[in-house]
């Protein structure tokens, strides 16, 4: 298990290495980080990792990750598994469908 | 003489071998052709046409384009005059465009999601053919999914720029195509925004709905099954599968459908949804949802809205 810490709201939880990121928190009811369809298609999970590394697992829509922002470490959190302890940055948002 | 049906939809998947263990063993699908692109054909066991789904490869998941089965090519012809003179730009898809499918006509709707008609497609018939016919196949797999039902798309809309493309799609669809409504969402002061729109070309409660969205896109495609104990094994399927689920099963106040949202490997949206609730009418009134219960409108039994539905799209 690797501690998994947001940045900016001092949160924190517990994340398997067979696991992503978002499966983690999902499975211990956790809200830091949006959550959508976890299969790399919508783009709401999106962070940003500050600290630690991560292993890539399935692919990412490139609408909501460029090959760009990947090589700066942003990347869905429903398509990596903690491989270390992490520090990460939610850039993902809830866009509201208008009701 | 007309629109019959939601004839099949385009999307995208990232990853066409999970696509395919999804499409195939969740939701009871059989490929019926691969194209040389790569793109494959799926139909369910109820549909007679050779395919209700085609799945592109590609970098990202979302929508293609969305066709409806007009009765034949004289109801083909009138369509695509009325789609011009409604204003909207027509283009000519000779036969064999796509495989196994009559020529087609393409345009976009307001909200600006491709649309296509089409008259012909080659019929294999149904798993169980049309000859003293068994009520189910004996190789059905998964949710067993009779067909394709409709799709929901995201229409864009910004009340600040006047924008309201759900709206100006509803117009589109009654005037030029001869859809006809069954029930709205309204907000905002006296209802003056409508938000929520579903539209029939049958006896069905909806054969297409609108919702209004920061940007057009797909919400979901959805698939028939007969009875609520079909959703409950629906579900089932979905959990021994590890299939992402966005709503467990539950009702919608809107078409009283029962219902449950996942999201295929990609990310895209799908339903099951059971029950056709009433019979879709042209002369019954239209039923209204105000926003002060639009909770219930959507999830008829908690009544309360669920984030990822209202905001996770592709
Ligand atoms: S939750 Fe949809 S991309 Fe991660
Ligand atoms: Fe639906």
């Amino acid at each position: 298990m690797h501690a998994v810490l947001l940045a900016e709201t001092s949160e924190e939880y517990l994340c398997g290495s067979a696991e992503t990121l978002l499966a983690g928190m999902v499975r211990l009811g956790r809200k830091c980080i949006p959550v959508g369809c976890v299969n790399g298609g919508c783009g709401v999970c999106k962070v940003a990792i500050v600290k630690g590394s991560v292993r890539k697992c399935g692919l990412m829509s490139r609408v909501h990750v460029s090959e760009e922002e990947e090589s700066h470490g942003v990347l869905l959190a429903c398509r990596a598994t903690p491989m270390s302890e992490i520090e990460l940055k939610v850039i993902g948002k809830m866009k509201k469908i208008i009701w | 003489m007309g629109v019959m049906r939601i004839g099949h939809i385009s999307i995208k998947v990232m990853d066409m071998a999970e696509a395919l263990k999804h499409y195939q063993n969740v939701i009871g699908m059989k490929v019926t052709h691969t194209d040389a692109g790569g793109n494959v054909y799926l139909k369910c066991w109820d549909e007679w046409d050779k395919y209700s789904v085609i799945l592109t490869p590609s970098n990202q998941a979302g929508f293609n384009h969305v066709a409806y089965k007009v009765t034949d090519d004289f109801a083909l012809v009138r369509l695509a005059q009325k789609v011009r003179d409604y204003g909207i730009e027509v283009e000519e898809l000779p036969a064999g465009t796509l495989p196994d499918c009559g020529r087609m006509v393409k345009f976009n709707m307001p909200s600006g999601h491709e649309m296509r008609l089409f008259a012909e497609k080659d019929i294999l018939g149904t798993d169980v053919g049309s000859t003293n016919p068994d009520p189910w196949p004996d190789d059905m797999r998964g949710a067993g999914a009779h067909w394709l039902d409709h799709c929901l798309l995201v229409c864009e809309m910004d009340p600040e720029r006047g924008v309201n493309t759900l709206v100006d799609n509803k117009h589109f669809f009654i005037k030029a195509l001869n859809f006809f409504e069954t029930e709205q969402v309204v907000v905002g002061p006296n209802g003056s925004i409508q938000i929520a729109c579903f539209l029939s070309h049958s006896s069905k409660p909806h054969d297409i709905a609108f919702v209004a969205g920061p940007t057009s896109g797909l919400h979901h495609l959805s698939f028939f099954l007969d009875s609520w104990h079909d959703i409950l094994k629906a579900a089932d399927v979905m959990a021994k599968n590890r299939t992402r689920i966005d709503v467990a099963p539950t009702r919608h106040g809107i078409t009283r459908g029962e219902t449950i949202y996942f999201f295929d490997p990609s990310g895209n949206r799908n339903e099951t949804f059971a029950g056709l609730g009433y019979q879709a009418q042209r002369d019954k009134p239209l039923i209204t949802w105000t926003e002060d219960q639009v909770g219930r409108a959507i999830f008829y039994h908690t009544g309360s809205l669920v984030e990822s539905f209202t905001t996770v799209y592709t």
